[in-house]
């Protein structure tokens, strides 16, 4: 019996350095919730409508979503046969407007109460799916969630479609609405110029050498911004949208410049004969930017003005992506040191106040982390093979969902 | 006896306690909500009551489409010039591509050319597009130092946008870390 305890006790001490403590609270669910078609016609808009607002609620997530289809009367107290279980029941109509377009009648009900009723039109039905955005932002809103602000912001990406080719898209962050806005040539790094999303910087790799151009989204006018041979990146745009961070190699050097656009005046911020790239503006008017001065790929921060260069990141060997907001930072790591097929990169998220580090994704290849402007989600490249995905990880939730692309493969994104 | 029995069991109660103690954040809680559909070609320009106005996108296409130069096989570069081959996540140019680089320094040297560096499939950011502008560069030196005038040389970086070889397999991967060279 005393060698039983003594092997269970030794056990324990073993054991006990990590031991914690681990309390789960049994707690039900969200609350169901159900979607109803109303429309006077039940078509393929409408249908597909119930599928963009099923998508749009578990992203919420508010609710355990019931994806199945149902029809029933805008008005009625009851829902439809398939739906008795459901607590709230978000009820939709369309019908076409005088002018046109769509008008989406939508109501919100809690176990028969009415919680929710707003009206929208849609110029273009093409573009149902920033409806059904607006129809989550709302409901979001009125129920307390987590900030969901960036679900309605336009998503800009780069589609590579073979050798020497690609295609700048807008798109929801679904992906299911995209546009082509520029094709015909080989692009890269395109970047919403402002907040409002009305204007776009990209990088033309067709032209002799690497241009960075400024286009209009209603026009199609674009003005040549700056040329520099190598490379000519646009990684970072100020708040006020005033100010830009930008890669350029004049000399073959690739350095961090800084450009005014009020002066059209540019400053170097690096001079390091290796690779300093991706600069990203602080909330505290530091820049933090990548760089190999010390052997690998690391996350830096320098001041516009001084020479000094302090690393923020005192993990891995290889973090040679990142996005910043405020005094927060999301990069990329290579996890592993396999150099092809199996290796991994990874998102981690670092604050600069705590130095907490979290890890945000989990396996696979995980690139070019964006943060929302209002620092609530994370958008991100997921490439699978010749195949890219987008993700989106919200912090609110502590989830992440990926939307994958059907043709091409992703080189970056913005929103 | 008693007393065993209660601190036996004490202690393996502990021990499950203890034992399971592993508490990961929930990461990639993935949930594929809403499966895409491309290409959706529509004049785009619509909005919503109350609270969307940001779904405003016109219709732009086909811009410049002035280099219509496609590549070729497994090399690259033109004429008889040989295209450089890298290492993974290197710019330094291996001993057994001094002699092609030798070749080539005496095909172009007195004449313009451009280095267009070129990264395999790993890495989309600027730090890949910066490793092939480092190819590019390195190569530019070789050039210099073979007696190139170095303003008659540009180079760009296309990272992983220009690739010769497209299957995912390391030879393919090592044909496309490359630089090529083109003649204007």
């Amino acid at each position: 019996m005393k060698s039983v305890l003594f092997f269970l006790a030794l056990i324990q001490l073993l054991w006990g350095a990590d031991a914690t403590i681990e309390v789960i609270k049994g707690v039900e669910g969200p609350a169901p919730i159900a979607i109803e078609d109303a429309s006077p016609v039940s078509n393929d808009l409408s249908q597909k409508f119930s599928k963009m607002l099923a998508a749009d609620m578990n992203v919420l997530s508010l609710f355990t979503v019931d994806e199945s289809y149902a029809t029933a009367p805008f008005d009625a107290l009851n829902p439809a046969a398939n739906h008795k279980n459901a607590q709230y029941l978000l009820r939709y109509r369309l019908t076409n407007d005088s002018s046109g377009g769509v008008k989406a009648d939508i109501k919100l009900m809690q176990n028969g109460m009415d919680v929710f009723l707003k009206s929208y039109v849609l110029k273009q039905s093409e573009m149902a799916v920033f409806l059904s955005h607006a129809i989550a932002y709302d409901i979001n809103g009125k129920l307390g969630g987590a900030p969901v602000e960036w679900m309605k912001r336009k998503v800009l990406f780069i589609r590579l479609s073979g050798p020497r080719r690609s295609d700048i898209v807008a798109a929801d962050y679904t992906l299911s609405y995209q546009k082509v806005i520029l094709s015909g040539g080989l692009y890269g790094f395109a970047k919403w110029a402002n907040r409002e999303q009305t204007d776009l910087y990209y990088t033309s790799l067709s032209d002799y050498k690497p241009t960075i151009y400024k286009m209009n989204l209603m026009t199609g006018h674009k003005d040549k911004l700056i040329v520099s041979d190598g490379m000519a990146v646009c990684s970072d745009v100020s708040e006020d949208g005033k100010k830009l961070l930008l890669t350029l190699a004049p000399n073959g050097q690739p350095d961090i410049y800084l450009y005014d656009l009020t002066t059209q005046g540019k400053t170097r911020l690096t001079d390091y004969s290796g690779i300093d790239v991706n600069g990203q503006f602080m909330g505290d008017g530091s820049i933090a930017f990548v760089s190999n001065r010390m052997g690998n790929p690391n996350i830096y921060s320098m001041r516009p003005g001084s020479s000094a260069v302090v690393p923020l990141v005192y993990q891995g060997k290889n973090n040679s992506s990142l996005s910043a907001y405020k005094n927060f930072l999301v990069y990329k790591a290579r996890e592993n040191g396999a150099t092809f097929a199996g290796n991994s990169f990874n998102l981690h998220l670092l604050s600069i106040d705590s130095g907490s580090i979290k890890r945000l994704t989990a396996s696979g290849e995980n690139d070019f982390p964006r943060f929302s402007p209002d620092g609530e989600a994370i958008l991100y490249i997921k490439q699978e093979g010749s195949r890219s995905a987008i993700g989106v990880i919200r912090f609110g939730v502590n989830k992440s969902f990926v939307f994958p692309l059907k043709i091409g493969r992703i080189q970056s994104i913005d929103w | 006896m008693m007393k065993n029995v209660a601190f036996l069991s004490a202690t393996v109660a502990m021990l499950i306690l203890s034992g399971c103690s592993s508490k990961e954040p929930a990461i990639d809680a993935t949930a594929n909500a809403n499966g895409s559909s491309v290409g959706t070609n529509a004049n785009a320009n619509g909005s919503t009551t109350g609270t969307d106005s940001n779904a405003v996108i016109a219709p732009v296409t086909n811009a410049n489409a002035n280099d219509a130069s496609a590549t070729n096989g497994t090399n690259g570069s033109d004429g008889q010039l040989v295209s450089i081959l890298f290492d993974y996540d290197k710019f330094n140019i291996r001993e057994d591509m001094q002699e092609p680089m030798s070749k080539n320094s005496a095909l172009v040297k007195d004449k313009a050319v451009k280095l267009e560096g070129n990264c395999d499939e790993f890495g989309s950011d600027e730090y890949n597009y910066a490793l092939g502008l480092k190819r590019a560069n390195a190569v530019k030196t070789a050039l210099v130092n073979s007696g190139a005038n170095p303003d008659s040389i540009t180079m760009v970086s296309f990272g992983e946008g220009n690739p010769v070889c497209l299957e995912k397999t390391q030879e393919c991967w090592a044909k496309n870390r490359r630089v090529d060279f083109k003649l204007p």
